[in-house]
């Protein structure tokens, strides 16, 4: 045996990012299209940041909510094994039961049991209403996984029918609810926070101890301001130290 | 956010203008475009969005002043403020360099041990050289070196945070490299430097993080708060002699199962120091970038061409003779050159590196009678002294029988060096 055989790839932690994605009937049209083909379109770049991490895989889950809820596949997969099968919209909005079973699959006997360990996923919820359904109490139970708490959270609402309120619930701030008014705004929001999300674990941190949370937030927020018909959810902030010149 | 597109022009300061050819790459920060600065092909990073105006002075006074040494990809002019933001010109990265990570994913792999080594011994000395004009690095992780696998050289690359030893830039550092008292929210420093130094050694060598093991492994969800406590508060070596509730896990930390052992005995202590608890707590009483290349060089010695087999081996220099770890055949070490406290075994085949630079100084060879000679494989010629007071010169290329009680005086970089060779 020579001193350098054999050798294999340093153990990696697991970075799952799960999708929950509304396919009740409002959706059918351009939207359910779009987010079908920028999901498509951004797997190869998650494979890209997975394969050239040393930090972490990136896996990827995807629930789709409508009248009830359906995980496209039984487990997370490897972007390069995700074969994304289009979404149809169809039925009524069952985010309360989308939570119940997140909460069910964010737990070790689920979805998170990777033999090197996982970091905490990101989570990415796209809505263009509101619940249909028992939201509170699925939240609620979702709130107190473990996982779910130490998880990135981003919500991005198609239109101006979104609940907002609801987004800002499942996120924990209107921070990270992000507002998309056309199609292409869409593509490129998904794109940028799957993106961003998924090099995060591989990232510099700089001083203000930022949380990952704060930083992928912050990030997404940067770009969202280029991108034409995207808005962040939050306040704007002060524009000037006090408002007295305007009594 | 700023991105150029090709054939954007991009005005330097000081004159001249560079012109976007196309992308190269993107990170957190930027964007990295090849470029084109009068006919030459040069490396352009590009802030997304501008770092402000300490930042823009220290990259100025940084290219002023030049890099530290030839390990180093440094910013060789920076663009003016414009387009929204601005960047700075490098070489462009050759393409026989791959990112130290390809390594640790096993996707690249050095050719043979003397790389590795000759890869370790640029990397201190860079930081060395670094920490010598009064820099810190601040940021030291695994994306910050691209190398040869064939010949173990080395470019250090995202020079961009480099400030003067004591002064913020902002950056904390990546988490698994951060020093423990940076976990806690301290300022990066050259001590720090110093702590992440032996973290990429350690990966570099032994291909697993040494703080990870079954204690880290267990934990089922890697937190920002499990993160400071694993690699900062808490952290466990390993192979920590005092704790053994972190060691490596069969069939996760493999490489560092398999090459714990079969590496020097002189680097397993060197690295249970650096990850005690004492130097973990205690920044500078950390080891130097000088004394770690004084550790590489009789690694370096330690390792040997086994004259049955071919393969590199590592022998034990307190025993004259050793068996190879690949064929099990014995290897004689008894013939010595001996330079102040090091021992180099003299073996068939063996090179002989006699100062940092990575290039060998000399060869071991075999004459057809079965003589053990030396060949000056330098660019100067050597001053040999004989046992009964001759003086002989060995010229370039040239051979000598490796004979117990010859001394050489040689010179490299206009240093002088006394060798004599002894047997054991």
């Amino acid at each position: 045996m020579a001193l350098l055989d054999d050798v294999v790839s340093v153990p990696r932690r697991t970075m799952t990012v799960f999708f929950m994605i509304d396919t009740s009937g409002s959706m059918e049209g351009n939207k359910i299209g779009a987010v079908n083909d920028a999901v498509v379109n951004v797997l190869p770049m998650v494979d890209e940041i997975s394969q050239t991490n040393p930090d972490a895989e990136i896996k990827v889950a995807a629930l789709e909510f409508s009248s009830g809820t359906k995980w496209l596949y039984n487990e997370p997969k490897l972007a390069s094994e995700f074969v994304w099968q289009d979404v149809r919209a169809g039925g009524l909005t069952s985010l309360g039961a989308a939570c119940i079973e997140l909460n069910n699959k964010l737990s070790r006997s689920g979805y998170m049991q990777a033999a090197s360990g996982s970091f905490a996923p990101a989570i990415i919820l796209l809505s263009d209403g509101g619940p249909t359904d028992d939201f509170q109490s699925g939240l609620t139970k979702l709130k107190s996984n473990k996982w779910f708490q130490a998880a990135i959270k981003v919500a991005i609402a198609i239109g101006d029918d979104a609940d907002k309120d609801v987004l800002k619930d499942f996120t924990g701030s209107s921070e990270s609810v992000l507002i998309v008014h056309n199609i292409e705004a869409l593509k490129q929001i998904i794109r940028t926070v799957v993106v961003t999300s998924s090099q995060i674990g591989s990232k510099s941190s700089t001083a203000g101890d930022v949380s990952k949370q704060d930083q992928v937030i912050k990030d997404i927020t940067d770009a969202v301001g280029d991108i034409k018909g995207a808005e962040s959810a939050a306040a704007p902030a002060p524009a000037a130290d006090n408002y007295d010149d305007w009594d | 956010m700023s991105e150029l597109k090709p054939g954007t022009k991009i005005g330097l300061n000081g004159g001249g203008q560079v012109e976007i050819i196309k992308e190269l790459g993107r990170g957190g920060q930027g964007i990295v475009y090849l470029v084109n600065l009068d006919g030459a092909q040069m490396a352009l990073k590009w802030y997304l969005n501008d770092p402000g105006d300490k930042f823009y002075k220290n990259l100025e006074r940084n290219i002023n002043a030049g890099a530290p040494s030839d390990a180093f990809l440094w910013p060789e002019y920076i663009t003016k403020r414009e387009s929204g933001s601005f960047g700075y010109v490098m070489k462009v990265r050759p393409r026989n360099y791959y990112e130290f990570g390809n390594y640790l994913l096993a996707k690249v792999t050095f050719k043979s041990v003397t790389a590795m080594l000759a890869a370790a011994m640029k990397i201190c000395d860079g930081f060395m050289m670094l920490h010598r004009h009064g820099y810190s690095y601040q940021d030291l992780n695994d994306g910050n070196f691209f190398i040869d696998p064939s010949t173990g050289d080395v470019l250090i690359c995202d020079n961009d945070n480099v400030m003067p030893q004591g002064d913020k830039s902002g950056i904390m550092g990546k988490a698994r490299y951060m020093a423990p008292e940076i976990v806690a929210g301290g300022i990066p420093d050259k001590y720090s430097d110093q702590f992440s130094l032996s973290v990429i050694l350690f990966m570099l060598f032994y291909a697993n993080h040494p703080f990870e093991g079954a204690r880290v492994v267990a934990c089922p969800c890697m937190t920002e708060s499990y993160e400071k406590k694993f690699y900062g508060s808490e952290a466990i070596f390993i192979y920590d002699p005092n704790n053994d509730t972190n060691r490596p896990v069969r069939g996760i930390h493999q490489n560092v199962i398999r090459r714990w052992m079969a590496f020097p005995q002189l680097l397993r202590e060197t690295f249970i120091d650096q990850f005690s608890e004492e130097k973990l707590r205690n920044p500078n009483t950390r080891l130097i970038e000088m004394k770690w290349k004084d550790i590489i060089n009789k690694v370096r010695d330690e390792m040997v061409v086994c004259p049955h087999c071919g393969d590199e081996a590592f022998v034990e220099i307190k025993d004259s003779s050793t068996r190879c770890m690949n064929c099990g055949k014995t290897i004689n070490t008894s013939l010595r050159l001996i330079l102040g406290s090091r021992e180099l075994p003299l073996t068939p085949k063996t090179e002989i590196f006699i100062d940092t630079d990575n290039i060998p100084d000399g060869r071991v060879a075999v004459d057809t009678t079965g003589t053990t000679l030396i060949q000056n494989v330098s660019p100067d010629a050597w001053v040999v002294e004989t046992a009964s007071g001759k003086i002989k010169q060995v010229d370039p290329q040239g051979y000598m029988p490796a004979k117990p009680g010859l001394k050489i005086k040689l010179k490299i970089h206009n240093e002088d060096y006394n060798l004599e060779i002894t047997t054991k």
